[in-house]
C-alpha cells in the first residue's frame, strides 16, 4: 500500500467546446501535481474558473487526466471499482442532491446498496448511525427533502457520502450556500467527523476563511495552475505567493 | 432637516396559503444623512424584504401591518404612484446580486443606459459614466450585449444604471455574492466611493459579516424582522452588546487562532407568523430569561449604540470579565 490515497502527477484536463468545424480547447487544469495523504483534510482555494472542480472531478476519477497520471492508492486509472464505497462527494446545493421523492433514509441507504453483504437489519442500523453521526436523530429517516431546512439537507447529505465509511472524501463548496451560523456548525461537523473517522478529504472552496478553518494542507489555484501550496498554519500568518496575499487580505 | 430615510416600526407580513409569514416584525431604522451602511443578517431575516420596502418593489402578496417607510420625508406607503415612480426614477437606485438577470438581454448596455438616464444623455456621457464605475474600455462596454460581459463588468455596469440619475439613497442587496472574492473588494469600494463623489447614501444588504466590517461607516444587525443592534461598525464589532451580534461574531470564520474551535449558534431563526410577544433570539441566546419571553425588548441607547436588548448590561459585564480573565 502506498502512502498517499490520492496521488495527482502533472495530470492536465482538456475540455473541447463547439461544433467540429470550429473546435474550442481550454484547458482547465494544466499540470497539476499535488497528493493526499491518508486521514488529511486538504483545502483547495480559487476563484471560479481556477480548475478546482476538475481537480475534484481527476481525485475522483469521473474525468481522466488528458495527459498525466491520477492514482487512487496505487491504482490507476481511478476507476468504479476504486470509487465504489471508498469515496464519496458533497455538493455545493443540497437541495439538488437529494432525490425530493425520496425519503431521507433511501437516500442515504443508495450508497450502501451496490455494496453487496449489507444485509437490511444492518442497514437501518447503518443509516441510524449515519444520522446520529451527523447530529440528527432517528426520526429524520422518514421525512422528505423538502421537510428539512438548509442545514439538516447538507447533513444528510454528508451522513449518504459518510454511510460507507469511505476512505476519501471530496467536499465541493460544501458549507458555500449556508448561513454564517450554519456553515459553522457544518464545518465543525467535518472536522469532528474527520478525527473521529480518520477519512481523507479535499475541501474545496472559494472561500478562504472557511478553508482554513479545517483544513491542514492548503492549495491555491489560478488559471488552472496551482500557485502555491502550503500548510495551513502559513494562511494563518502571510502567504508567501501575491494572489494568496490578495486572497488572505481579503479575509483579514 | 427631514432625514434621508427613516423606517418607523416597520412591519410587512407575506400572505401565503398557510396564513400569514412576517418578514419584518417593528424594524426601526434612521438615516439622517448620506452614510454608508451594512445590514448584516441570515436569510429570513428580513433583510431582503427591509431593501425592496424602500422602494416599495415588494411583491403584490405583501401586505404592510404596521409602520411607515419615509425617504426624504416621502412616505412610500402613503404616496400615490405617480410620485412613486418619480422617487424610483431620481432619489433611488437599485443594485441586486444577480447582474445577469438585472440587464436586458436583448439590448447593448449604451442604450439601457441613456434610457436610465433619461433625455439628453449623449455617447460621451454614456463613456464618462461608465468611466465613473472604473470601466476603462468604455466604447467597447457601450457596444456590448450582456452577455458579452464578464460578471464582474456587469455588475458595473449595474452599478452606472443606477447612479445614472445620482440617486440621493442607493440600494445594494448582496451585490457581490455571485461574484469572485478577488472581485468582490473592487465592487464594493466602488460603491462605498459614491458616497464621497456623488453623496449618495448607500444601504448594504449582505449575510457577510467581514464584508460590511470592512467597507460599511455603520451597521445594522438585523434578526427575526427587527434591527437588534445599530451603530457605528467600530463599536459594534469591537464589543458587541446584543448576544447575536457577538453569537455571529464567535460563529465566522477568519479571526479564529490556528485550531481554536468556532462555536456555531445552536437552532435555527424563528419564522414569525405575527407580532412575536417577546424577544426573537431568546431560544438561541445564553442571557434569555423569562422576562425575554414575555416582553418585547424596546430600543435603548447603551455605549453609543441602539440595542434591542434585555440583558445588555449583562452582556457587557460578561465580555469584561472574559477580558481580565484572559
Amino acid at each position: 500500500m502506498s502512502a498517499r490515497l490520492i496521488d495527482l502527477g502533472s495530470a492536465s484536463v482538456i475540455y473541447r467546446s463547439g461544433p467540429l468545424w470550429a473546435r474550442r480547447t481550454v484547458e482547465a487544469v494544466r499540470e497539476v501535481s499535488f497528493c493526499v495523504e491518508p486521514g488529511e483534510i486538504v483545502g483547495m482555494v480559487g476563484e471560479s474558473g481556477s480548475g478546482k472542480t476538475t481537480a475534484g472531478k481527476l481525485c475522483l476519477g469521473v474525468l481522466q487526466p488528458s495527459s498525466g497520471t491520477a492514482m487512487f492508492d496505487g491504482h490507476s486509472p481511478i476507476d468504479r471499482s476504486c470509487r465504489r464505497g471508498q469515496m464519496a462527494v458533497v455538493l455545493q446545493h443540497p437541495e439538488w442532491a437529494l432525490n425530493p421523492r425520496l425519503k431521507v433514509a433511501i437516500s442515504i441507504a443508495e450508497p450502501l446498496s451496490i455494496q453487496s453483504g449489507v444485509s437490511s437489519q444492518a442497514r437501518m442500523r447503518r443509516i441510524e448511525e449515519a444520522l446520529t453521526m451527523v447530529g440528527l436523530d432517528a426520526g429524520f429517516a422518514q421525512r422528505y427533502p423538502y421537510e428539512l431546512s438548509g442545514g439538516q439537507r447538507q447533513r444528510i447529505a454528508i451522513a449518504r457520502a459518510l454511510v460507507t465509511r469511505p476512505r476519501f472524501v471530496v467536499f465541493d463548496e460544501a458549507v458555500s450556500a449556508l448561513d454564517v451560523s450554519i456553515q459553522t456548525q457544518v464545518l465543525n461537523l467535518i472536522k469532528q467527523l474527520q478525527a473521529e473517522g480518520g477519512f481523507a478529504a479535499l475541501f474545496i472552496s472559494h472561500d478562504l476563511a472557511a478553508t482554513r478553518y479545517v483544513a491542514d494542507r492548503i492549495i491555491v489555484m489560478r488559471y488552472g495552475e496551482i500557485v502555491e501550496q502550503a500548510p495551513v498554519r502559513r494562511f494563518y500568518e502571510r502567504p508567501s505567493h501575491p494572489y494568496s496575499q490578495a486572497l488572505f487580505d481579503t479575509i483579514a | 432637516m427631514t432625514p434621508l430615510l427613516s423606517v418607523e416600526d416597520l412591519a410587512i407580513e407575506y400572505i401565503t396559503r398557510r396564513g400569514a409569514v412576517r418578514a419584518l416584525d417593528g424594524a426601526s431604522l434612521t438615516l439622517s444623512e448620506p452614510c454608508v451602511i451594512g445590514i448584516v443578517g441570515e436569510s429570513g431575516s428580513g433583510k431582503s424584504t427591509m431593501g425592496l420596502a424602500i422602494g416599495r418593489l415588494l411583491p403584490i402578496f405583501a401586505q404592510r401591518a404596521t409602520g411607515d417607510l419615509k425617504v426624504e420625508g416621502v412616505s412610500l406607503f402613503a404616496a400615490n404612484d405617480e410620485n412613486i415612480r418619480g422617487l424610483r426614477r431620481n432619489r433611488l437606485g437599485f443594485v441586486f446580486q444577480d447582474p445577469m438577470t438585472a440587464l436586458n438581454p436583448s439590448m447593448k448596455i449604451g442604450r439601457q443606459l441613456m434610457y436610465a438616464a433619461g433625455d439628453g444623455l449623449d455617447p460621451k456621457g454614456v463613456h464618462e459614466l461608465l468611466g465613473n464605475v472604473g470601466l476603462t474600455d468604455q466604447a467597447r462596454v457601450a457596444a456590448s450585449y450582456p452577455y458579452q460581459l464578464s460578471g464582474g463588468m456587469a455588475q458595473r455596469v449595474v452599478i452606472a444604471l443606477a447612479i445614472a440619475r445620482k440617486p440621493a439613497l442607493l440600494v445594494a442587496d448582496e451585490p457581490t455574492s455571485s461574484l469572485d472574492a478577488s472581485l468582490r473588494d473592487h465592487i464594493l469600494e466602488l460603491l462605498v466611493s459614491l458616497r464621497a463623489t456623488m453623496n449618495t447614501g448607500v444601504v448594504l444588504l449582505s449575510h457577510e459579516l467581514r464584508v460590511v466590517l470592512r467597507h460599511c461607516d455603520r451597521v445594522a444587525v438585523m434578526y427575526a424582522g427587527r434591527i437588534v443592534e445599530d451603530g457605528d461598525t467600530s463599536v459594534v464589532f469591537e464589543t458587541p452588546v446584543h448576544p447575536y451580534t457577538l453569537a455571529l461574531l464567535a460563529a465566522a470564520p477568519g479571526r479564529e487562532r490556528p485550531g481554536e474551535m468556532l462555536q456555531p449558534i445552536p437552532g435555527v431563526p424563528p419564522i414569525l407568523s405575527g407580532r412575536a410577544t417577546g424577544c426573537g433570539f431568546r431560544p438561541r441566546c445564553g442571557f434569555s430569561s423569562k422576562r425575554c419571553a414575555a416582553e418585547r425588548p424596546e430600543p435603548r441607547v447603551i455605549a453609543k449604540r441602539m440595542v434591542l436588548c434585555h440583558h445588555a448590561e449583562r452582556v457587557i459585564d460578561d465580555a469584561q470579565r472574559k477580558d481580565i480573565g484572559r
